[in-house]
């Protein structure tokens, strides 16, 4: 099921936060699905979809317009979003990795590079990154990717989106 | 390792199409845009004066943080798949006299830029931002100061075994790195493993406001380097080489209610450091080859009537020569629309119907435009 499906995940350890995966998306998919962001201590990072097992911007979309295709990449229809107000996935992604846009729904999401799966083709994001710190693979193998350093830069990263404790805003 | 993909454009080539595409420099940028043409079948031949292609990712930035080996994998299967040919250590010749800029002792051949014009049917220009950018200030010229490049290059490079490659003598010895970007971080990290006595980063603002980020200021004291804020270099000291460098020191006030960071008034002093290496890391200059015959300024402010494209018609330009010191991503973007632009008009041009183009792309809000993120 849903763990031999591939996704995207990022070793934060080996970025260098050179904005390439978000260059390379702009320029295979018109609107950037992946995000760079300056966390408070200053260092650029990627946001991304983790096309999450249980994900929480389906689950809160009224209209049913997040979607799992085929290979398992969580993906927006935009012929089923109707651009609401709310918002309620851009708001319920843990990982801050819907993106509000001013084309067509208002809202863009990574699919994988659903039109180069298409012709066999994976993620750009991952063919380009310098550092090699874009791994395209199965949830299990994500995990079983994961170092210390990795766990700490993305602990950091975490941080910044949702920050916790007083120190946070 | 998995190779950089420069060919992610498409799964394999297309069939062979008239024409060559020539690119000077083979930096992301230049990498870029050949990946994306060969994928188009063009044969694509890529010029740079260095030993191996990979521009300031293999020679400025450090090798822990980009493996080398996944961009020669890539420039591999670009060779082999996609038919690529790479001249390396070959330099376009230029305006700029030779040896004036980092890198250039490499060069064993040296092309004429009218060659390259006549020889292929379109060129990009993607030779990046080389020369180091002057602090301005007396002493400046004494041994012992260096650029930021002027200082990384050789370290990265000294593994090609040039004979003319010296590595910075620093061990033993007190650095005073000024400025506070990726470049600056980078100077650090290798003078402490060069061995340094002391290395002290200098920077005009607060930490907060540097461009590497407070986390990298703050791993770089971890590593034993002091960082000053609030300074300002007055002039190198020394007699026949650096012996120290005069500074004015400005004093952090409070952080105030809104966590502003902000210097006490009338706070600054007159200071000596005592260096035997000074390393003014505080930015590069983009050097390419007839920058006002190919009316560039024109190319910057996108006053051309099609997209990348320089004075000269066939000549096209793209990456950090475009748009002086940007980063990775950035200069990767310029060189795929600029490669992109350069199909559609070698396409347009084999029909005789360049006008047919679709103007709006061209005078385009470009990305181009370096700038810093919010
Ligand atoms: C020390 C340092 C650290 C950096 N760290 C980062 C970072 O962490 N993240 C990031 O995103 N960016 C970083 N950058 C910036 C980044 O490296 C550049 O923005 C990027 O490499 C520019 O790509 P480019 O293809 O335009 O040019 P370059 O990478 O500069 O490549 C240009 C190529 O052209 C060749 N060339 C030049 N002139 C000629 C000629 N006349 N004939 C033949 N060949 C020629 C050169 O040899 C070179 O190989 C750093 C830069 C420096 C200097
Ligand atoms: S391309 Fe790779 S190294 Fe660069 S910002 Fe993206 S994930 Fe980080």
């Amino acid at each position: 099921m849903s763990g031999e499906h591939k996704i995207l995940s990022i070793d934060y350890s080996k970025c260098i936060g050179c904005e390439t995966c978000e260059s390379v998306c702009k320029f295979a998919n018109d609107t950037p699905r992946i995000h760079m962001t300056r966390t408070r201590d200053g260092v650029m990072a990627p946001l991304y979809c983790h096309h999450c097992e249980k994900p929480n911007c389906a689950l809160v979309c009224k209209r049913g317009a997040i979607r799992r295709d085929r290979d398992g990449a969580v993906i927006l229809q935009t012929m089923h979003c109707r651009g609401c107000q709310t918002k309620s996935c851009l708001v319920a992604c843990p990982f801050a990795a819907i993106f509000e846009t001013d084309k067509g729904v208002m809202l863009a999401k990574c699919d994988l590079c659903a039109n180069r799966r298409q012709l066999g083709l994976g993620p750009a994001c991952v063919d380009m990154c310098p550092c090699g710190a874009i791994a395209y693979v199965a949830r299990a193998e994500a995990e079983a990717l994961e170092t210390d350093a990795s766990r700490a830069a993305f602990a950091r990263v975490m941080e910044h989106i949702k920050p916790s404790g007083p120190a946070g805003k | 390792m998995d190779a950089m993909n420069f060919n992610f454009a498409c799964a394999e080539p297309a069939p062979p199409k008239p024409g060559s595409v020539g690119i000077i420099g083979a930096g992301p940028s230049g990498l870029a845009a050949a990946g994306y043409l060969s994928c188009l079948g063009y044969q694509v031949e890529v010029y740079d004066k260095l030993p191996k292609p990979g521009g300031l990712m293999l020679f400025g930035i450090p090798g822990h943080r980009i493996p080398a080996e996944r961009i020669a994998l890539g420039v591999r299967d670009m060779e082999r798949k996609y038919g690529v040919i790479f001249h390396t250590q070959t330099k376009i010749c230029c305006s700029a006299p030779l040896h004036d800029e980092e890198g250039d002792h490499f060069c064993k051949e040296m092309l004429g830029f009218g060659e390259l014009i006549k020889k292929h049917e379109a060129i990009i220009i993607c030779s990046g931002s080389w020369k180091s950018r002057k602090m301005g200030i007396p002493g400046e010229d004494l041994p012992g100061v260096y650029s930021g490049l002027e200082f990384l290059f050789p370290i990265r490079a000294a593994r090609y075994q040039s004979p003319s490659v010296k590595i910075p003598d620093v061990a033993g010895k007190n650095v005073v790195v000024v400025g506070a970007g990726h470049s600056a971080v980078d100077v650090v990290h290798g003078a402490i493993r060069l061995g340094a006595a002391s290395v002290t980063m200098c920077y005009r603002r607060t930490a907060r406001e540097a461009p590497c980020g407070v986390f990298e200021i703050e791993r770089a004291g971890e590593l034993g380097a002091a960082f000053r804020h609030l300074v300002t270099p007055l002039r190198i000291l020394g007699a026949g080489k650096v012996e120290g460098i005069e500074i004015r020191q400005g004093e952090l006030a409070e952080a105030g209610e809104r966590g502003a960071c902000a210097m006490v008034p009338g706070s600054e002093k007159v200071a000596a450091l005592p260096a035997d290496v000074v390393v003014a890391a505080i930015g590069e200059i983009a050097t390419p080859p007839f920058a006002k015959e190919l009316g560039l300024e024109d190319v910057r402010k996108g006053e051309v009537h099609w997209l990348h494209m320089t004075a000269i018609e066939n000549v096209f330009v793209a990456g950090d020569a475009l748009t002086g010191p940007s980063k990775i991503g950035k200069a990767v973007y310029s060189g795929l629309r600029a490669a992109r632009s350069l199909a559609n008009w070698l396409d347009l041009k084999a029909l005789n119907r360049q006008d047919a183009y679709a103007y709006d792309d061209l005078i385009a809000i470009d990305d181009h435009k370096g700038g810093a993120r919010p």
